[in-house]
């Protein structure tokens, strides 16, 4: 089995905000709900960086160790899911989350949080495969589709890589290798001359 | 020789000290910073400055990494809830032993029939209105800290998930109204709680436990007392905190809330715990003193024995009733009767 991972490359991300706009296209994500952002560091100064950023799915999540209902399970491909119908909404995943990815539409009442959503993976559920009650609680299932996530598949720069970590970081080395690994030659406006 | 011990520590531990110091100067040459190592350093917000910005608008949508969450979970995973459940377990342990030891407290005396009015019927219904608040804000709280390792094995997922989602929404909607009746209760019993002369001799003889006979006690004894103010201080605290974690929309940093649920717990956990107790004593652990919360009266010899001094200004201003004006207003009254079935029926 695989072990499906994000990567982003920060030389590469120019933050076009289209893998935000592909995920909230493609999952018909309720309004106020992100499942991923760009977030630029250092924004119009030297060094300026951006990273996508969404559920991570971490091997040791620590979301489904807070959770009280024990809403979280891990797929045999690593991609970390939630059971909408068992989820309460009360909001420690997000407390715990350090990336922030776990969103809460806002309920009716007194904007009380409804029912967490996070970036799947682009692979659904617990529902199966492909059924309107799947697609309507966590958006499409493209993995079961033999599709990588939407995010990724259409980055312009193809900073944002989705697919088994092996794979990614292979990609990713060849990339270093070709950059050349020295902080002398990786971004030589970076550095700080002088002393 | 300890204490020379000691000195050979502290001189070595000058020595590397001004080594340092004086290896501090500028070095000559270039000093690089890894552009790489910069990045990653701000991303995990290492130094807690300068967050990023994003297009998605957001509280804290600027944030890459927050590594307060991994504490916080932490935090409530292994202590928060290990040593929560082992208080609320470890209280009713303790109360269950100190009934088998020492009994009902019994009146000295017995009862005389002659009553005293101790409570209001408005001062009982606020007391009650707290009670019956904070006892389903305390279980309804509790299913959320404990529900997954005690009661999620016994009922299943669903069943459960069912369980802790009527608990969070009550827990939410109930929540406000146990700051308005704490207003009320801090409104209504403040001046009586107030800390007085004799009330130190309460606290040394340990309220009784200490020495022969009852500790000498006001209107409230000094126990009574630190117990409101206990009640007042940390329920405003719970309060506070509480409303903060209730309304997510009002622009708090998740920083906020994870503080906020910390000290929310703490706080009820505290009160939960005293609280067990304030009803043992309050009911099966002392005779004669569930009367006085039920219909307002108590036994003047009740009243002698538990606070004195306040049985004694009953004697001089002549307050008390006979058995028969007792039954009298009980049977008249419309309020004493009714209230009760009207608590219970809540």
């Amino acid at each position: 089995m695989a072990r499906m991972k994000f990567f982003c490359d920060a030389e590469r991300c120019i933050e076009c905000n289209a893998c935000v706009t592909a995920c909230k296209n493609e999952h018909e994500v309720p309004w106020g709900v992100n499942r991923r952002r760009v977030v630029t560091i250092k924004d119009g100064e030297q060094g300026e960086r951006s990273l996508s950023v969404a559920c991570m799915h971490c091997s040791d999540a620590p979301c489904a160790t807070v959770c009280p209902v024990d809403c979280f399970y891990t797929t045999g491909d690593g991609i970390v899911l939630h059971d909408k119908d068992i989820c309460i909404g009360c909001g420690y995943c997000f407390y715990a989350c350090p990336f922030g990815a776990p969103q809460f539409p806002e309920d009716a009442a007194f904007a009380s949080r409804g029912k967490m959503d996070k970036c799947t993976f682009c692979a659904g559920g617990p529902e199966d495969d492909h059924t309107s009650d799947e697609y309507k609680k966590y958006g499409r299932n493209r993995l079961s589709e033999g599709k990588l996530p939407l995010c990724a598949e259409m980055c312009s720069t193809k900073a944002l890589l989705a697919g088994d970590a092996d794979v990614v970081a292979d990609i990713y080395r060849k990339r270093i290798i070709n950059r050349g690994a020295s902080a002398f030659n990786w971004g030589v406006n970076d550095l700080n001359l002088g002393g | 020789m300890k204490f020379r011990t000691l000195l050979i520590v502290m001189c070595l531990a000058l020595v590397p000290f001004q080594a340092f110091s004086q290896d501090d100067k500028p070095e000559p040459g270039v000093f690089m910073k890894d552009p790489g190592a910069e990045l990653w350093r701000q991303v995990r917000q290492r130094d807690m400055e300068g967050v990023g910005i994003s297009q998605v608008r957001g509280v804290d949508s600027g944030v890459l990494i927050n590594a307060r969450g991994d504490q916080w979970a932490r935090f409530r995973m292994t202590q928060l809830s290990t040593y929560g459940g082992f208080a609320i377990a470890g209280i009713f342990a303790i109360v269950i032993l100190f009934y088998v030891v020492r009994g009902r407290v019994p009146i000295e005396g017995g009862l005389s029939g002659r009553m005293v009015k101790r409570f209001t019927d408005y001062e009982r219904v606020v007391h009650w209105t707290l009670a019956i608040v904070f006892l389903f804000l305390a279980l309804t709280g509790l299913i959320l800290l404990l529900g997954r390792p005690v009661l999620l094995p016994l009922f299943g997922k669903e069943v459960f998930s069912l369980m802790a989602s009527a608990s969070k929404e009550g827990h939410n909607l109930f929540g406000p109204l146990f700051l308005v009746s704490l207003i009320m209760m801090l409104i209504s019993f403040a001046r009586r709680n107030i800390y007085e002369k004799g009330d130190l001799t309460w606290l040394l003889r340990g309220g009784g436990l200490i020495g022969e006979g009852h500790a000498s006690g006001g209107f409230f004894n000094m126990g009574e007392k630190t117990w409101y103010w206990m009640v007042i201080l940390i329920g405003l605290v719970i309060s506070v905190s509480g409303l903060i974690l209730v309304s997510p929309s009002l622009g708090q940093g998740r920083v906020i809330m994870e503080l906020s649920h910390i000290v929310h717990t703490i706080g009820a956990l505290i009160l939960m715990t005293v609280s067990v107790g304030h009803m043992y004593l309050g009911s099966i652990g002392s005779e004669g003193s569930l009367e006085g919360m039920k219909t307002g009266y108590v036994d003047i010899n009740w009243a002698d024995a538990h606070h004195d001094r306040w049985g004694k200004v009953c004697h001089e201003q002549d307050l008390i009733i006979s058995a028969e004006e007792y039954a009298r207003l009980q049977g008249q009254k419309p309020g004493a009767g009714e209230m009760e079935t009207a608590e219970q029926s809540k």
